[in-house]
């Protein structure tokens, strides 16, 4: 068997994990969700999750990533046997190569688009769009969904950041993604930080955005939509579920403590989210646009806070260019230390399964995403990365969350999985946590799946609210969702057998 | 913002500063030991 990767620093494993779940959701998605689902009232539900949910799946990602990684396997096809001796549950494990690599196809093109508006901050182009009018007429033409416009600088920016990210992926574990994390995490915070000072000092207005966002509304509790959003928010935030997390802590050795490194990255992301995310974007706009204004744009929806309204009231304040580069700066960073890591679960699975080299491994995957990616970019506007967001980066996410609880805790067992988690912790988990594990996580789960499904999951799947023009493209995205994943299952076959005939696998 | 809002903002920030501070202490004081 070839020798695995193995990270640097314990630091570096941590800021990795940490880079992985830092995304978009922190600064966007976090303050919208809060404000109107009940402000201050909505921190007891999300506390609650993730204390219930958020930090024991946390923990049971890593357990089952190292317990893996002991094999030489970093991915769930070939550990998920190791926890149940059933050979059938190697195709429950698809999901987690399949999820992150579909979601790498379309998060690596609005990665790109940071990219590409932390440019135009950077010239100048931006501030000359003043009104929120302007900035939604420029996003459309970038996106080639305005009449005559094209995707030709939009194509440009992907092609940089694409390439920025398969050096890094190329480069491993090591030398690439933990380089990357060691240094972008730092500048993230200091960048975060900065404009947070600007954004505070922007007047009284900012006051309103903060009792927005943190006035309690307490009626809100006894909503079932609440508790279901702050449980999706603490999922959605710490990337588990995904199988990132899974194949990363496969490349720990068995002595590391997993415990407090679980805890030290999502503390981390909850740092980056609720302190900083929770205090940028809400008080600009009510600062900017005035409670009205800042209230509509809330309503607009997280991305459109981002690419408009942010752009737009940085570009009417002092030093508004340098902190417009800034916020797409920071985005773009908490992009790429998340795109990075989604395509690790494929790559660890062709080097592991295959004996393939890394970088021919990197390099074969890097081909078939590029390949894949030209879908999500040329078939925008006919809602095709929706579709994908949908499957890989929700519905996949809660499925696998629940699979991975169930082996791990029900199948595996409590005592083993207890055992495993604290080898080699200073940190004891309370032992609360072994009736949570049992019993809350997996009951919080079927509470958010199943009620998604009632709101959300149902309608979707039935093409509610599609466009009659678009139900022939959503329909050839499930067509090709459905023949990846086979693709993938063939290959998980293929290796199993392979390792079957040369007596690795009994 | 209200005595609420403020409670509620200023419980949350102190639980998760004191938590990141603290899991960032243990981890740095707590023995190197090879990746």
């Amino acid at each position: 068997m070839t020798q695995r990767e193995k990270w640097g620093t314990k630091l570096g494993v941590i800021m990795a994990v940490a880079g992985s779940a830092v995304g978009l959701g922190n600064f966007l998605r976090f303050p919208v969700q809060a404000a109107q689902h009940g402000g201050g009232a909505f921190m007891i539900p999300y506390f609650l999750a993730f204390i219930l949910l958020g930090i024991p799946l946390m923990w049971i990602e890593w357990a089952i990533g190292r317990h893996g990684g002991l094999f030489g396997h970093g991915t769930a096809p070939f550990i998920f046997p190791r926890l149940a001796q059933n050979r059938f549950v190697k195709y429950l494990g698809v999901i987690g190569i399949f999820g992150p690599l579909v979601i790498f196809i379309y998060y690596i093109y609005i990665e790109s688009w940071l990219l590409g508006y932390a440019f135009f901050a950077l010239t100048g182009k931006l501030l000359s769009l003043a009104t929120p009018e302007s900035m939604t007429g420029f996003l459309l033409a970038y996106q080639g969904l305005a009449p005559g416009s094209n995707i030709l600088t939009a194509y440009f920016f992907f092609l940089v950041t694409f390439v920025l990210n398969g050096l890094i992926i190329y480069r491993g574990i090591r030398g690439g993604i933990e380089k990357l994390c060691n240094i972008a995490m730092p500048l993230l915070f200091t960048f975060a930080l900065i404009i947070l000072l600007r954004v505070l000092s922007m007047g009284p207005g900012v006051l309103d955005g903060l009792g927005f966002l943190w006035n309690p509304d307490f009626s809100a509790l006894v909503d079932a939509k609440v508790w279901l959003a702050a449980a999706g928010q603490v999922l959605f935030t710490l990337s588990v579920g995904i199988g990132v997390i899974m194949t990363y802590a496969s490349y720990l050795s068995h002595g590391d403590d997993i415990v407090l490194s679980g805890l030290t990255a999502a503390s981390t992301n909850e740092s980056a989210e609720v302190v900083l995310g929770g205090s940028i974007v809400i008080p600009a706009a009510f600062a900017f646009l005035g409670v009205a204004g800042a209230q509509a744009a809330a309503r607009s929806g997280a991305f459109n806070l981002g690419f408009v309204t942010m752009p737009v009231i940085f570009g009417h304040i002092p030093f508004g260019q340098i902190i417009s580069f800034l916020w797409f700066a920071l985005l773009f960073l908490a992009g790429i230390t998340s795109s990075v890591s989604l395509m690790e679960p494929a790559v660890a699975f062709v080097r592991d399964e295959f004996r393939v080299e890394r970088k021919i491994a990197a390099k074969r995957l890097l081909l078939l995403t590029f390949v894949l990616c030209q879908f999500p970019i040329m078939f925008l506007g006919q809602g095709v990365l929706d579709e994908l967001d949908f499957w890989a980066g929700t519905f996949c996410l809660v499925v696998f969350a629940t699979i991975e609880v169930f082996l791990f805790i029900w199948v595996f067992g409590m005592d083993k999985a207890w055992t495993e988690m604290h080898h080699g912790a200073e940190l004891k988990i309370p032992r609360v946590y072994r009736f949570i594990m049992k019993y809350i996580t997996p009951a919080f789960l079927l509470f958010v799946l199943v009620f998604w499904f009632i709101q959300q999951g149902w309608a979707t799947i039935l093409m509610q609210g599609v466009g009659e023009a678009n139900r022939p493209y959503v329909l050839a995205t499930r067509i090709g969702l459905i023949v990846l994943f086979a693709g993938i299952a063939y290959f998980v076959r293929k290796a199993w057998y392979n390792q079957k005939i040369s007596g690795e696998i009994t | 913002m209200t005595l609420y809002g403020w409670l509620f903002m200023g419980v949350s920030w102190i639980l998760i500063i004191g938590l990141t501070v603290f899991c960032f202490y243990r981890v740095l004081v707590e023995k190197e030991e090879d990746l």
